[in-house]
């Protein structure tokens, strides 16, 4: 209980930093309605003339997108690697080391707060423009969907967190992980399905990105909520092996921190 | 005699980014792959809506290859001139660092935009002339050296209106806690110049095309290698970057009024 009572802590103080920067989120949701924007202006012009596009209509598309936009706000690492790669580089990590706190769960309960913050806000701006997305959005009938979802978020929000810890912790052998964190955004940015639906892929590379821990951090989630995982069988496949990549992705953040900390060099008092 | 001056100040500060780069070469390389991957997501997406599509508002493939290579040609200038200068204005107003500029001996824009330039951005622009050059080959396209010459010139108006986009959104730092997801404005704006000017109508086509420049930066340019030479258009694209150039640098000057060292 005690255990609980520090990390309870830190997601308080999480809350509060995070609101610090209340304004930078809200214009950061409400930036990213115009590339919702975009995304309505290229896949309506693309539909043009044609009712469907792999078996999924216009609006099924936008609610793809839409729905993809809010989970980015709820459940994606924004800054946490730099946060921990800022932490280890200015030794400021030096005080986790001497006190009985997993820095793993201390960082886990920032990330939770800065999520429920950076979330609550964007949905202040979809819900101006509600009115008008309402007419755009599908959602599907069936309800062991939205019963999927629910673990499929939490374990989204969860390798999202372990990824951007994992290239955070990479500070103990580089200098600068800019570049690590762009290339891997890079790749996310694709196989998480954000450019656009992974369906839309060739069925071959569309089956190969099903394996990636990046298929897990955004599309898996999404495609439950828009109807593009079409049966129950399907989604327990995604829940498993997203709850593979959960562990594994933990057990590879765990011996990054234990190999780092070999090779880190606590300096001054 | 004060043009001379700022290019001896520029090509100093070159000289140091280049020492700065062969300090660390692993870095660059990975930099560069970087700027290739976003380049490649950029024309995947292209590539995988045309699996489903013939057409974007009239645009064929190779034509919306040609636009897209256009955006990203003026994006990686962007990159190798300016993106990290501007990209640390924003931490330095916010860490007081800034203070080291206005102590230097130099207009304070020049020496805040010109400190920094990288050799990955430019080392992807012959790769994006690649993809225009494969481009308008696919299309057939054979421009006379008046269509090249007014193409380069677009693609410097371009670089003004997207160096004032950014300044202007970064410049809000002086107002704002921190530029932490300002920049995003930028590129959620600069994804307009990858679409057709066909394919907006209403609102979009009033905010995008004419109130903001986002969409005329690539595609005027486009239009001439495809279509040749259109004044109207060559007007419209020189007035929107003098116009916007000013009131980005207003911006900036009237922030910098606000500013307030935040070091000890």
């Amino acid at each position: 209980m005690a255990s609980f009572a520090k990390y309870r802590h830190a997601f308080l103080i999480g809350l509060q930093s995070n609101l610090v920067y209340r304004w930078n989120f809200a214009v950061r949701a409400s930036f990213s309605l115009v590339h919702l924007a975009y995304v309505f202006i290229l896949w309506g012009a693309a539909f043009a003339g044609q009712t469907s596009v792999a078996g999924f209509d216009l609006r099924q598309t936008l609610t793809y997108f839409i729905v993809m936009l809010i989970l980015q706000f709820f459940i994606s690492a924004m800054n946490e690697d730099y946060e921990v790669s800022e932490e280890i580089r200015n030794g400021l990590i030096n005080q986790f080391l001497l006190k009985p706190i997993n820095y793993f769960a201390y960082r886990f309960s920032i990330f939770a707060a800065a999520r429920l913050v950076s979330g609550s806000l964007a949905l202040l701006p979809i819900l101006i423009a509600a009115p008008f997305l309402y007419h755009y959005v599908s959602l599907p009938s069936a309800g062991w969907t939205y019963v999927a979802a629910v673990p499929a978020l939490l374990m989204s929000a969860c390798i999202q967190f372990t990824l951007a810890y994992c290239f955070g912790l990479l500070t103990f052998w580089f200098l600068e992980i800019q570049s690590f964190v762009i290339l891997s955004l890079a790749i996310e940015t694709v196989f998480g399905g954000q450019v656009f639906p992974l369906d839309l892929l060739p069925r071959w590379l569309y089956e190969a990105s099903s394996y990636l821990p990046y298929y897990y951090q955004m599309y898996f989630p999404a495609a439950l909520l828009t109807g593009r995982i079409g049966t129950p069988e399907e989604a327990l496949r995604g829940l498993v092996i997203q709850l593979f990549w959960v562990f594994a992705l933990y057990g590879v953040a765990q011996l990054l921190w234990t190999r780092g900390l070999r090779r880190h060099t606590a300096v001054g008092g | 005699m004060r043009l001379l001056h700022y290019l001896r100040l520029w090509l100093a500060c070159m000289r140091y980014s280049v020492i700065r780069t062969l300090m660390f070469r692993g870095d660059f390389i990975m930099w560069s792959l970087v700027e290739l991957f976003w380049m490649a997501v950029n024309l995947g997406l292209i590539g995988v809506i045309y699996r489903h599509t013939d057409s974007i508002a009239g645009w064929n493939q190779w034509e919306m290859t040609l636009l897209v290579g256009t955006s990203l040609l003026i994006q990686r200038l962007l990159m190798g001139f300016f993106w990290t200068n501007l990209f640390e204005m924003g931490r330095n107003v916010r860490s007081g660092a800034f203070d080291f500029f206005i102590a230097q001996p130099g207009p304070l824009l020049f020496m805040v935009s010109t400190r920094k330039i990288d050799l990955d951005g430019f080392l992807n622009v012959p790769i994006a002339l690649g993809v225009i050059i494969y481009a308008a080959r696919q299309l057939g396209l054979d421009p006379g050296a008046a269509q090249i010459a007014v193409y380069a010139l677009f693609i410097v108006c371009g670089l003004a209106i997207h160096y004032a986009t950014l300044l202007f959104f970064i410049s809000l730092v002086f107002w704002l806690q921190s530029a932490k997801g300002v920049e995003g404005g930028y590129f959620g704006l600069n994804e307009f110049s990858r679409l057709p000017r066909q394919a907006l109508s209403g609102v979009a086509s009033v905010v995008f095309v004419y109130a903001l420049p986002v969409t005329i930066v690539t595609n005027v340019p486009a239009s001439t290698l495809l279509h040749g030479i259109d004044w109207t258009s060559t007007v419209w694209l020189v007035s929107a970057a003098v116009f916007w150039w000013v009131l980005a640098v207003t911006l900036f000057h009237v922030g910098v009024r606000r500013y307030t060292s935040a070091s000890s």
